[in-house]
């Protein structure tokens, strides 16, 4: 339509210079225009007195029309666009070769049935106009990029898309000759580390226009994905692992699928998930027992349905280590009181954690239990921070602020902020602001907000009809049921314990799993909050009495909430606690030969951070070959150290990273690494139109889908790069000329006519 | 204008009233168990039982039933005493419970005598099991000779068939829990207590003070059982001239071992 109206597609328009070639000076025809334009208006109000205003006005404006649309065509308009010069020029064609081209998700054909048509021996007009206006250049692209002979070469099985490297060394290729630009056949599932926008700057420099052809569809019909997964990299035998999945659909809307999750082959457990409507996605957590130890691959499922377009996508696996190693936690409590009892007694069993308890019976007589060895902490609360950095985790009971000398208050914070403890805070007589925390380093450390009690008001006691928040629903801590419905009925079943603090709000960052009713006071109080802070965790639990749930004759004997509850509070408080040596992978699965960055953090005896230390990582492979690997410090950051691997056998590896200083050996730390097919193709595979939009935009090009490829040899030609002309085309012959000059004629004369006009 | 003769009628018929008042039982125990303070860390909890003579339709032992011997003053001033000797919160009144009311759940110390004389309901060896295996800890007291003891071994085999009781060895936890216990002490009722040169034992069947106890299945000390011996006596006299020091002493420092034992154990 564009075309009939104007000549030209709208393309030679956006492309192409307007210029006026007219046989006198363009002033003078604009001059004469409106002299012509000016007889006319005046013959109107002075030579036709009878005329009403309206009738003037229309009129005049009708023939000041006509006189502009002649005076246009007079000055002999013209485009001026830049045009290769047939054969001269070269046009990149880069062509998807990776996996998820194989999908079929537009009629009956996979994707790369696309680019046997159009770029295969039987030739297609899309291709035979490309060569005749261009020397072509084919390439292949996936995770690597390679010179394409022939479409027969493509495969369809390359395991991950890397568009940013394929353009860069397309344009590094091409940069010898006259490049018209490049031409991109893929679906733009990007899942390459290399820089888009990099990638795009490089050809915005170089002026080198992308033009990209998406192949596939934006939504699938019926597809559910598995799309990410947040699980702990390490946890301790025997834990509650809280897995977050996060899950898409299309054409599933409010159907229930069950979830299975498998512990290296073996079921753990399943789930019914109710999927959302409207497309949207959903998390879903997932809790189950980590109880084989090592490093295990967790594999979540959701069983496909028979018209899933991807059937590969309703699997992800994560790799988590299982620690049966022993965590060390201090209690230190100032008073007796019940708690000691019963929260041994619910942890007795627990072979993973080691609870030492150190209570003030009276003033100097310390009693402590569960002591390793007769003089461990014999002289009382440690003094140093090697002493008191040895253990993950301390709890602090009721116990008031001036117990503690300032350096032993600054120690606690650091305790949690530089050697990344946990700290967790429980509710009593000299707890919080009613034992003078407020404004101490450990008040700071707190993820609640200390109010300070009014002198005059007494003691505050308040029972607490504690309930979880939404969060605390589907906490592991806290998460009572298998369900977050029937944790929630658990919660409702639980006798009401009491406190002797006031805590109603909690810092910002903090998050607050328990609150509870309390007669008198307006609002929520906070029961169980937490927060980072540092490197450590900071947990407070504001009860006084939680042996109460073990307690209470409602609790039948055999259950075992209390024990469960204690059992996973400490846990969680000495979760993910580092070692002197922490090493972190930048992800659990890696394809093979792909580099992957190891991170370790080293501290020294004291857990400070230590820098100049002579840090190695060691990878070994499942057939036992290893390979040393040094680790530099990144000076950005204490202690940090960091090094590239590049595993090339498949299966689980063990990288070992150890730190020496002045040729001793500070510690060790080890992480493990799946190398695998991560099968990346599949997941997030639907045609990414937005990505390839934005490539075709910022280089100068246009996007086209099968549908509307026919223009692209026409569209490709109009550009500056490589040998090109530039031609002059005429606009004054456009058919919208004459129309317009023969409507303002022809309104004029019908008017009139209507009118009576003489 | 009273005349003295109305006076001394008026005397007559109110004085037998309040010196019989303490004997009526049930009314002065009913004002006794008020609602304690709220919220402190520890509850000196006696407990009534019920005794032979309730079982067979009386008023019980000394008109009350015999688990209120030496009460309350023995509860007050021990729990006095253990708030100066350590840093409990502890509730300084007494406060009683039955082993059969729910409510003896909040308490997870609870002290019982002269049980000798006791013979408890099924309701009542019922509660006792489970508040036990629920984490519960009991303290017995002043029983004396062979006659009073297998009358408080039966009704033990009624709350726990399966466990027997044993002597608490001297190097067990409970006998350094605070103080340094390495003897075990017989410790006398006030009136054998400062009558000099007369034994201190109170049944000639049996004359030795032995502290014994109940382990549950995980090896948990559940009772501890002050056999041949009174320690509520010790506490309730400790302020008496004549009352033997060094058994007041005994009495109050056992007291505090076992309540620090029980809280951290």
């Amino acid at each position: 339509m564009f075309e009939f109206f104007f000549k030209y597609r709208p393309i030679v328009f956006q492309q192409g210079d307007l210029v006026f070639e007219s046989p006198v000076p363009i002033w003078v025809l604009v001059l004469g225009g409106m002299v012509l334009a000016g007889v006319g208006v005046m013959t109107y109000v002075k030579g036709r007195r009878g005329l009403e205003r309206r009738n003037r006005i229309i009129l005049s404006a009708l023939r000041i029309v006509t006189i502009a649309v002649l005076v246009f065509a007079l000055s002999r308009p013209m485009l001026v666009i830049a045009t290769i010069v047939p054969q001269q020029n070269f046009l990149g064609i880069l062509i998807d070769d990776s996996r998820s081209m194989g999908i079929t998700d537009r009629g009956d054909e996979p994707r790369g049935q696309f680019v046997y048509d159009q770029f295969g021996p039987e030739g297609s007009q899309l291709l035979s106009a490309l060569s005749d206006r261009f020397q072509l250049r084919f390439f292949k692209f996936s995770e690597s990029m390679n010179r394409l002979g022939d479409v027969s070469e493509l495969t369809f099985a390359g395991a991950r898309t890397d568009l940013a490297t394929a353009l860069d060394k397309a344009r590094l290729e091409l940069a010898a000759v006259p490049l018209a630009g490049l031409v991109v056949v893929t679906d733009g599932a990007d899942n390459g580390d290399a820089s888009l926008s990099e990638a795009i700057l490089q050809l915005q420099a170089d002026g080198v226009p992308v033009h990209t052809i998406g192949l596939g569809t934006e939504r699938f019909a019926k597809d559910i994905e598995i799309s990410r997964i947040e699980a702990p990299r390490r946890v301790l035998l025997g834990s509650a692992v809280a897995v977050d999945l996060t899950v898409n659909q299309s054409g599933f809307d409010r159907q229930t699928v069950k979830l299975v999750v498998e512990d290296e082959g073996r079921i753990l457990m399943t789930q019914q998930v109710e999927l959302p409507s409207g497309g949207e996605p959903t998390t879903v957590r997932v809790h189950f027992n980590a109880d084989e130890i090592g490093s295990r691959l967790f594999k979540f499922s959701i069983a496909p349905a028979d018209d899933e377009v991807v059937r590969e996508n309703n699997e992800l696996e994560t790799l988590i280590r299982v620690d049966d190693s022993r965590k060390n936690i201090l209690y230190f409590e100032g008073e007796p009181r019940w708690e000691i009892g019963f929260l041994r007694r619910a942890v007795a069993d627990d072979e993973n954690v080691r609870l030492l308890v150190m209570m003030r019976a009276a003033e100097n007589n310390f009693r402590r239990y569960g002591v390793e060895s007769p003089d461990e902490l014999e002289a009382g609360f440690p003094r140093t921070r090697e002493e008191l950095f040895r253990y993950d985790g301390l709890i602090l009971g009721s116990v008031e602020a001036s117990f503690f000398t300032p350096d032993q208050l600054r120690m606690i914070a650091e305790f949690v902020e530089v050697r990344g403890g946990g700290l967790l805070t429980l509710g009593g007589r000299w707890a919080y602001a009613e034992g003078g925390y407020a404004g101490t380093p450990v008040g700071d450390a707190l993820p609640v907000v200390l109010e300070r009690p009014a002198e005059s008001e007494g003691r505050f006691f308040a029972e607490l009809d504690v309930r979880p928040t939404p969060f605390g629903l589907t906490h592991p801590v806290t998460q009572l049921g298998p369900t977050p419905e029937e944790s929630k009925d658990r919660w409702s079943e639980l006798p009401a314990l009491s406190t002797l603090n006031l805590i109603r709000e909690v810092k910002p960052g903090a998050t607050t799993l328990l609150t509870a009713r309390a007669a008198g006071v307006s609002g929520d109080v906070v029961v169980l909050a937490y927060q980072r802070y540092g490197r450590g965790k900071s947990i407070s639990f504001v009860v006084q009495d939680a042996w109460f749930w073990q307690m209470h004759a409602d609790i039948p004997l055999e259950d075992m909430t209390h024990e469960t509850l204690w059992r996973q509070m400490l846990r969680w408080l000495v979760d993910g606690v580092p070692d002197h040596v922490s090493v972190v992978t930048e992800a659990d699965r890696v394809s093979p030969n792909t580099p992957m960055t190891v991170t370790a953090v080293v501290t020294d005896s004291g857990f400070l951070h230590l820098n100049g230390a002579e840090v190695v990582a060691t990878i070994t492979g499942p057939s036992g070959t290893s390979q040393d690997v040094p680790l530099e410090w990144t000076v950005r950051r204490d202690g940090e150290y960091r090094g590239v691997l590049t595993p090339t056998e498949q299966g689980r590896h063990e990288i070992q990273v150890t730190s020496r200083y002045n040729g001793a050996v500070v510690g060790t730390g080890t992480s493990h690494v799946e190398v695998g097919d991560l099968g990346a193709e599949f997941y997030g595979a639907e045609m990414q139109a937005d990505v390839l939009k934005h490539v075709a935009a910022e280089t100068g090009g246009r996007f086209y889908t099968p549908e509307t490829v026919e223009t692209l040899p026409e569209d490709v030609s109009f550009t500056e790069s490589g040998t090109s002309v530039f031609e002059e085309r005429d606009l004054w012959d456009m058919p919208i000329v004459f129309l317009l000059l023969a409507a303002t004629l022809g309104a004029e004369w019908i008017y009139r006519r209507q009118r009576g006009l003489p | 204008m009273l005349s003295w003769a109305t006076i001394g009628v008026g005397i007559a018929i109110v004085a037998p009233q309040v010196v019989l008042a303490p004997l009526r039982g049930e009314p002065a125990v009913q004002d006794a168990r008020a609602e304690p303070d709220r919220g402190r860390a520890f509850y000196f909890t006696r407990v009534i039982y019920t005794d032979w003579y309730q079982s067979q339709g009386g008023r019980g032992r000394f008109g009350r039933g015999s688990w209120s011997v030496d009460w309350p003053k023995a509860d007050i001033q021990f729990v006095m005493g253990l708030t100066h000797l350590t840093n409990l919160d502890a509730y300084e009144e007494d406060n009683l419970i039955r082993f059969d009311d729910p409510e003896i759940r909040r308490f997870p110390f609870v002290y019982a005598l002269e049980v000798g004389y006791m013979n408890l309901t099924d309701s009542e060896v019922l509660g006792l099991r489970e508040y036990l295996m629920a984490g519960g800890f009991l303290v017995i007291d002043d029983f004396w000779g062979l006659r009073e003891w297998y009358n408080f071994e039966q009704q033990m085999y009624r709350v726990f068939p399966e466990y027997p009781i044993v002597d608490i060895p001297m190097d067990h936890a409970v006998m350094h829990a605070f103080y340094e216990i390495d003897e075990i002490l017989q410790v006398p009722a006030r009136g054998r207590g400062i009558n000099f040169g007369r034994p201190t034992w109170e049944d000639p069947s049996d004359t030795v003070p032995r502290v014994r106890g109940v382990f549950d299945d995980e090896g948990r000390l559940i009772v501890i059982i002050n056999y041949n011996t009174d320690l509520g006596d010790a506490w309730e006299w400790a302020e008496d001239p004549w009352y033997p020091l060094d058994k007041a002493n005994f009495a109050y420092q056992l007291g505090v071992n076992m309540i620090v034992y029980a809280m951290t154990h």
